[in-house]
């Protein structure tokens, strides 16, 4: 019986760390869905362990215009992902919560021209997020402006 | 013995849980339907139309340039007041051997948000002359000296303005302030000589893959001041393979685009400042070279690695002018196309060809 009630309960404590929802973090404040300025993509932050990714999950013109196939990562510098779809696409990596709305020590990737660059995000309120991405120094960089997405 | 092996599957059941790959998967089962139909979650947000077109040729950080022109001949003229028809005598001619060195532009986002961009930059362009077979009458006003013992310099600063006004519209406002002349830098001319160029410019982007506007300006481009209109037309083929980057009529470019990391621009640019030589000017006038080029060129951009990209440049320097004017107290004057003040030097250059490098640190 002993034995049974052991088994059991190391069965069932995946599932306890699994479903009970831990309270909200503040660096959570990052998690959703966003819009760049430019309007052409909308991307999902999530958070993955301890650290938060967005990846594209909408594409204003999903399909290339000259072969009318999904849009693919043809500017990445490494060859072999050239064919990887631009939907779906991880383009904001392994950034953590500093404190005071910010989260560093992450890099944000940019399709038009295969670049991936140092990053800041800063929670400027709760639906807009300047996200600097910059070269060696912040003031070697550009700022744009997100804003969050819901469902209307 | 199952037992166990149970017992043991659950414990490490937890851990491949909680463990993360090395490299995350980029897709996944996410049903990317549901992302169509969002909204701002703020009523007040609005979107603005981006600075630039697709494909555009990269936006500079900094820039360091080597810029040298081929030979060509000189003549100038006795300093006077000679209308610019007059055909003055030769005072002064000779052949440039060398013209050239180097270039130095910086250009900083101080604010950079979608409802607004500023920017302010720095300039230091530096030209030395070797000059052969000099030949000089009495009348000569020792310009020829003067350009090969000292050269000329432009230092700047200058600032633009970008504000998109909605998704579509935008207005662009650049101004300059540059000291040019002979001078060195350890002995700078005053800053009473300071030339400033202004322009504004009100234009539309329809979509990303074009942008035109129209503005007025008042510009050093071909040497003296002028009050010109500007034009402005950026496009990007549907191909993505070609496209121009045209601001009339400073310069105009056909670009053919050969990836994301390199380019080519054909087309001409306009250069010209102003240049106070220092010999030949009191405190009563300032005698300034009215230098205005004509630069039909083809330029090959390229990304050298990560953020550094590389320019190599060819073509043919034709003289736009190379008059010289006296401003009485150093105070500027406007002859335009049409004005008849007469000139204190009637000079001309024979073309050349040139070719420019440059190393270049560009924006994200």
């Amino acid at each position: 019986m002993r034995t049974t009630l052991l088994l059991l309960s190391l069965l069932l404590l995946p599932f306890t760390r699994l479903h009970a929802q831990p309270p909200p973090e503040p660096g959570d404040r990052l998690i959703g869905v966003w819009e760049p300025s430019h309007g052409k993509a909308r991307v999902k932050i999530e958070k993955i362990g301890d650290k938060y990714y967005g990846k594209i999950v909408w594409l204003r013109e999903p399909n290339d215009p000259t072969s009318g196939t999904p849009k693919v990562d043809k500017n990445n510098p490494d060859e072999a992902l050239r064919t990887a779809p631009l939907r779906g696409y991880r383009l904001l990596k392994d950034f953590s919560y500093g404190g005071n709305d910010e989260w560093t020590d992450g890099t944000i990737y940019d399709p038009e021209n295969g670049s991936t660059y140092s990053c800041v995000i800063t929670l400027k309120d709760a639906n807009t997020l300047d996200i600097r991405g910059y070269i060696g120094v912040k003031a070697l960089g550009r700022t744009d402006v997100w804003k969050r997405l819901q469902a209307k | 013995m199952h037992l166990r092996h149970l017992l043991l599957s659950a414990l490490l059941l937890p851990l491949l849980t909680w463990a993360q790959p090395d490299t995350i998967p980029a897709t996944d089962e996410e049903d990317y339907s549901q992302y169509g139909d969002l909204g701002f979650a703020d009523d007040k947000a609005r979107r603005f139309c981006s600075q630039k077109i697709l494909d555009q040729s990269p936006t500079r950080f900094i820039s360091v340039m080597w810029d040298a022109q081929g030979s060509y001949h000189l003549r100038f003229s006795p300093r006077g007041s000679w209308a610019e028809d007059a055909g003055p005598p030769t005072a002064e001619q000779g052949r440039a051997t060398y013209t050239g060195g180097l270039r130095m532009q910086a250009n900083i986002p101080v604010v950079s948000r979608n409802s607004i961009i500023w920017q302010v930059g720095a300039t230091y362009w530096d030209t030395r002359y070797a000059i052969d077979d000099r030949v000089e009458t009495l009348e000569s006003a020792g310009l020829m000296h003067q350009l090969a013992d000292r050269g000329l310099r432009t230092t700047g600063l200058n600032t633009t303005l970008f504000k998109p006004l909605n998704e579509t519209q935008f207005l662009i406002v650049q101004a300059s302030a540059d000291l040019s002349g002979d001078y060195f830098l350890d002995a700078p001319q005053g800053l009473q000589y300071l030339r400033g160029s202004v322009a504004a410019l009100w234009g539309r982007r329809p979509h990303d893959r074009l942008q035109w506007g129209v503005g007025l300006s008042r510009t050093y481009r071909v040497g003296s001041v002028n009050f010109i209109p500007v034009l402005m037309y950026n496009y990007t083929a549907a191909n993505r393979k070609w496209g121009t980057e045209v601001l009339l009529p400073a310069r105009a470019h056909y670009r053919r685009t050969f990836s994301a990391r390199s380019l080519l621009l054909t087309g001409y640019e306009l250069e010209g400042q102003s240049y106070r030589i220092q010999g030949l000017s009191t405190d009563a006038n300032s005698f300034e070279v009215r230098r205005g080029e004509l630069r039909l060129r083809a330029e090959y951009q390229r990304q050298l690695k990560g953020f550094v990209w590389m320019s190599v440049q060819a073509g043919y320097r034709h003289d736009w002018s190379f008059n010289a004017d006296e401003l009485p107290g150093g105070k500027e004057f406007f002859r335009g196309f049409f004005g008849d003040q007469p000139f204190a030097m009637l000079n001309s250059l024979g073309g050349a060809p040139y070719a420019q490098v440059g190393v270049h640190l560009v924006s994200p």
